[in-house]
This record gives C-alpha cells, structure tokens and sequence, in this order.
C-alpha cells in the first residue's frame, strides 16, 4: 500500500507540536484559576474571567478536532453533518434562554438597603 | 460474507462506512452532552444569590481537586496524542509500536478513573455539609455516623405484610436474641441471628398471607348467607419481638419518620421502643458559610451559637474583613460600589474557622488549603476544646480539629458532598460520570483492537488501520468533552 511510504514522520511532528499546545492550553487554563495575575476584572471568577477559560477550552477543543480527528482534509459529507449537529447545539444552548421570560420566583427575604447598609455590616 | 466499504471508500461518500457511522454517532453524542451542558447554563445563571445554594467555587472550596482535574486533563490529551501515534505505527506497518502506544493509551484511561475514583471517595465519604435553620452552613465531616440516630432497643413492632423491615439493616453490632410476643398457650419462639429472622419472617407473611384469604373468605360466605352482622376479618398482621437485653439501634434520618426518647418510627410502619442515647450529630467543623444569611444577620447567625467559641466567630470576621479590604480597594480605584452579588458571595462570606486543637490541617481528601492553614498556624489562632455531647462521649475525638455536637432540631438539611448536596453536585455527578462511561468505553473498544487484531492486521493492516481511525475519533470526542468540563466543574 502507498501508506507505507507515505511521510509519516511529518504528521508524526504536527501530532507531537498540537499535544504540546494543548499541554501549554492547559498548563495556561489552570493559571488563570490560581494565579492572580491573570485574574481579569474583580476577584474571584467573573464574567471575563469565564470568556478566557471558555476560549482556551475552544481552542483546545478545535485543535483536537481539526488535527486529531482529521476534519482539516475531510470529506463533504462530514462537514455537512456536523453544520447540522452545530445548528441543533446551539438551539440546545438557547433553549436556556426561553427561561428568562418565565422565571420561577420564590419570596425571600431582601436585603434592607443598599451597599451603604451591607458595608456597615461588613464594617462592625 | 463480505462487508463492503470497510477498507475503500464508496464513491458516493468519499467514505469508508465505518467513519460516516461513527460520525453520525458523535453527532448524537454532540446532543446528549449538549443537554447537560445547556442544564449547568441554565442552573448557574438562574441562581438567586442569597436563595439559592451557592455555586461552589472550585479554587476556593476544592483546591486539591483542581490539581486532580488538572492531572487527568493532562493524561487526557496525552492518551489522544497516543491514539494518533498507534494510527500512524499502523500506516507504518509497525505492529510493535502500535501495540506500545496502545497499551499507553489504556493505561492512561485506567490512570484517568483512579483519579476520578479519588474525587469521588473524597466527596461522597469524606466531606460532609450541614445546613442550619437559618440557612448558615458548616462545611467539615460528621463524625463516626452520627447523622444516625442511636438508640437502644427492648422492643420492636413491625408489618407482616411488606419488606423486610428496616430493622434487619439498623441493628448495630450483633443480632441480639429476639423472642416474639405471643398469645398465651402458644409455643414461644426464639430468633438469635439475620438468618433466623428472615427465614421466621418469610414464613409468618406466607402464614399472615393465607389467614387474610380464609378470613376474608368466611367473611364473604357470612354476607352471602345473609348474616345481618358478619364477623369482622381480624387477623393480625404485625408482630412484636422483645429482647431483655437492650440492643444497639442507629437509624438512617432518611428512613425515620419522627423519632422520641422512647420511640423510633420508621418508615416502612417498624416502630422501636427503648431509650434513645443520642441523636446529636458531631461535626468536625472546617469551614463556615453565610452566603445564604443576610449580611446584617450573620454575627447573630445559628451557627455560631451551635459553634459556641467567639475566638472562631473573631477569626472569621476578621478573615471577612481582610478581604473586604481587597475588594474595596478594586472598586475604589475604579470608583465604583462593590456590587451587591459580590457582598453576598463566597469570597466575603465562606471562610475557614478553627476549632479545637488544630494542627492546621487539613487533610488529604481534596478539600484542605495548605496554605491558609499554614497563616493560621503561625498566627496561634485560639481553638476550642472539642465539645461532643455527653451522649457521645465514647465517640472518638479528632487529632485536627475540635469537634463540635449539634442539636438535630437545628438542622435544616445535612448529607455529603453527593448529587443531593446542590445543583453543582448533580450535574458533577452526572456529567463526569457519564464521561467516565464513554472513558471506560473507549478504553475497552481501543484494548480489543489491540489484544484481537493482530488476525486482522495479517490479513489487512488498512483494515485495522480504519478500525483504529474510528476508535481514535471517539477517543478524541471523549477527550474534547474533558477540555469542557475540567475548566467548567473545576475552575471557573
């Protein structure tokens, strides 16, 4: 067969160089939970800080798709199936939305007054 | 017979079969994760701060398990790059280096669930949380089953009609010797072990079974015979055993219905009567949290009568303040107010409190921070002696913290950290179960392959070379859930 002779060591050196990537991903995702430094905006986990975490997941994720699992030279046929499988994903991801306009509410106790109440508090 | 397409593609596709299969699966596999995924949205975001359970913060409750998470990524993605590596030995027609990187990959699939098999361990046996009335909450480990109500027991009731009572699984120790009640002239029967129970209890509802019938049916024939006043049906269907040494009861709260000094009812209608010796729970506190007290209240919280050491309160109000400081000086630099979700959240409102004499550990269960404690140690923090309540006396008491006796009618809700601890909980549970699944899966399919195909690669090594394509692309998917959830469950 012609993949004998084909120049595997070449892929070999593409697989080895998107594991390292993906090490340094990660290595860079758990930075960004424990080192300060790359906290972005106020302390503790923000929206800003979910987008970075979130952008290095997909990144990560589409280096393993696209290098991994081969959908750089992929059939059309693949590609088609998986435009539907996005298109329905995210129709999942936005059913969650539909909830925002029939909210489920209980009665609790709200807080007396605003910040300058809740600072006294903190202050004592 | 002669599958086709599993080697060339067919024209149509462009295609070996077994890809576009696989292909189509992933795409419902897509939609299987995507619906948990779109749950852990959908119940993050609707969280009512104060209302709800907090969502908890992976770094700041379980640092250790960060680390853990961050391992089995690693080996994760090393695995992949070795489902590679096998494929390309494959085209290389290296069987050798094939069956190497192979057997790699399942070791890292084994090494994955080890890990996993640590976390779950740590949160279902070794971390415990216990939810007050006011909704303050302890964080710690209830000690030596104390959750349980223990009892001593002379006497027990039960149906004849259902299960096998509860009792049989609450006895603590060994089966005491049992005699039932019986009506006078009858034999006295005397039940010494599990065995003898079941086997005495199996027959007396056959027995109490076919009475009800015969009863049921002298009573039908009396109304068809026309008797104004037919004779009720009455046939016992309980029975009572007694024992004249009392013997050691703990029973799950779950299957309790109420319990008093004297009587523990359960639920499947067994009623226990004797004296109870205790039904405080002792805790070993490590953390406090008031995310769900309102900030005005929280120096009059439960918890800290139930705690009863004000050097504890002080410590954690001033671990409170420390951070206010922090976040005050964010805000201020900005000019803006510290928004009301940050005052109520867990960075404000979750702090370690030590009790008792502390060593300032933590233990090794995924939950400790080291290093905090280190701060505490050095600054010779006050710790409580531990306080179990005399009921519990003979219970042992910690080496690491003070242990403190809580009264069960403070307690609003207690369990480990398992799919009943919070919405976080559940969807852990089963999103990373359920990937475990797929781990465990893949790994099974990727060992046939190299265990069983050697015939195959003889035969034609492209025909195995499709095979491993395909397992590989599964094995990847699994990996690609992973990279989701690690920064999802554990991080952010």
């Amino acid at each position: 067969m012609a993949d004998a002779t084909h120049d595997w060591a070449h892929h070999k050196k593409i697989y080895t160089i998107i594991g390292v990537l993906l090490f340094i991903c990660t290595g860079l995702t758990l930075a960004l939970g424990l080192w300060a430094p790359l906290d972005v905006g106020p302390p503790g986990p923000t929206p800003g800080d979910y987008v970075i975490g979130l952008a290095l997941a997909g990144t990560k994720a589409s280096l393993v798709a696209i290098i991994f699992m081969h959908l750089n030279h992929e059939k059309g046929l693949i590609y088609k199936t998986l435009v539907f499988t996005f298109l329905f994903f995210v129709a999942l991801m936005g059913l969650t939305l539909f909830a925002g306009s029939d909210p489920i509410l209980e009665e609790y106790d709200t807080l007396e007054t605003t910040n300058g109440k809740l600072i006294q508090s903190v202050d004592q | 017979m002669e599958i086709p397409y599993e080697v060339t593609p067919r024209r149509d596709t462009g295609l070996y079969n077994a890809k576009l299969g696989v292909w189509l699966f992933l795409a419902s596999e897509v939609m299987l994760f995507g619906g948990l995924f779109s749950a852990y949205v959908f119940l993050r975001v609707g969280i009512q701060d104060g209302v709800d359970n907090p969502w908890p913060w992976g770094l700041n409750v379980h640092k250790n398990f960060v680390w853990l998470g961050f391992i089995n990524t690693l080996v994760l993605i090393f695995s992949s790059v070795g489902v590679v590596f096998a494929w390309v030995a494959l085209k290389e027609r290296n069987w050798r280096k094939f069956q190497a990187w192979m057997y790699i990959v399942v070791a890292c699939s084994v090494v994955f669930m080890c890990i996993k098999g640590v976390e779950y361990n740590s949160k279902l046996n070794k971390h415990h949380g216990i939810k007050l009335m006011d909704n303050s909450v302890m964080e710690g480990k209830i000690k030596d089953k104390t959750d349980q109500i223990r009892f001593e027991a002379t006497e027990v009731s039960f149906s004849l009609q259902g299960g096998i009572p509860i009792l049989l699984e609450s006895i603590d120790g060994d089966f005491p010797e049992l005699t039932l009640q019986v009506e006078e002239g009858d034999e006295e029967i005397t039940i010494a072990s599990a065995s003898e129970f079941k086997d005495w209890f199996f027959d007396a509802r056959r027995q109490t079974a076919r009475d009800l019938v015969e009863e049921r049916k002298r009573y039908r024939g009396e109304i068809a015979e026309g008797k104004e006043a037919p004779t009720p049906v009455t046939v016992s269907t309980s029975a009572t055993l007694v024992s004249d040494n009392p013997f050691k009861v703990r029973g799950n709260p779950r299957k309790i219905v109420a319990h008093t000094d004297d009587t523990i009812n359960f639920r499947d209608g067994t009623k226990v009567t004797g004296k109870l010796t205790g039904d405080d729970v002792v805790f070993e506190v490590h953390e406090v949290d008031l995310q769900l007290v309102l900030p005005q209240n929280q120096r009059d919280a439960l918890v800290w009568e139930v705690i009863d050491d004000e050097q504890a309160k002080k410590e954690f109000f001033a671990e409170q303040r420390k951070v206010y400081e922090e976040i005050k000086e964010y805000y201020d630099k900005r000019g803006e107010v510290i928004p009301e979700k940050m005052l109520r959240g867990h960075m404000l409102n979750l702090h370690y409190v030590h009790l008792g004499h502390s060593d300032g550990h933590h233990g090794d269960d995924g939950y400790g921070d080291k290093e905090h404690d280190g701060e505490h140690e050095d600054d010779k923090v006050h710790r409580s002696e531990s306080k179990p309540s005399a009921k519990d006396a003979d219970l042992h008491s910690s080496k690491d913290y003070g242990l403190i006796s809580v009264p069960r009618d403070k307690i609003k809700f207690m369990g480990n950290h398992g799919p009943r601890y919070g919405n976080y909980y559940a969807l852990y549970f089963t999103m990373t179960a359920l990937h475990g699944l797929h781990v465990v899966g893949g790994a099974l399919v990727l060992l046939y392959f190299v265990v069983f195909g050697k015939r195959i690669y003889l035969k034609n090594p492209e025909h195995l070379a499709n095979r491993v394509e395909v397992g590989g692309l599964f094995w990847h998917f699994v990996d690609l859930i992973w990279i989701f959830l690690f920064p999802l469950m554990y991080l952010l």
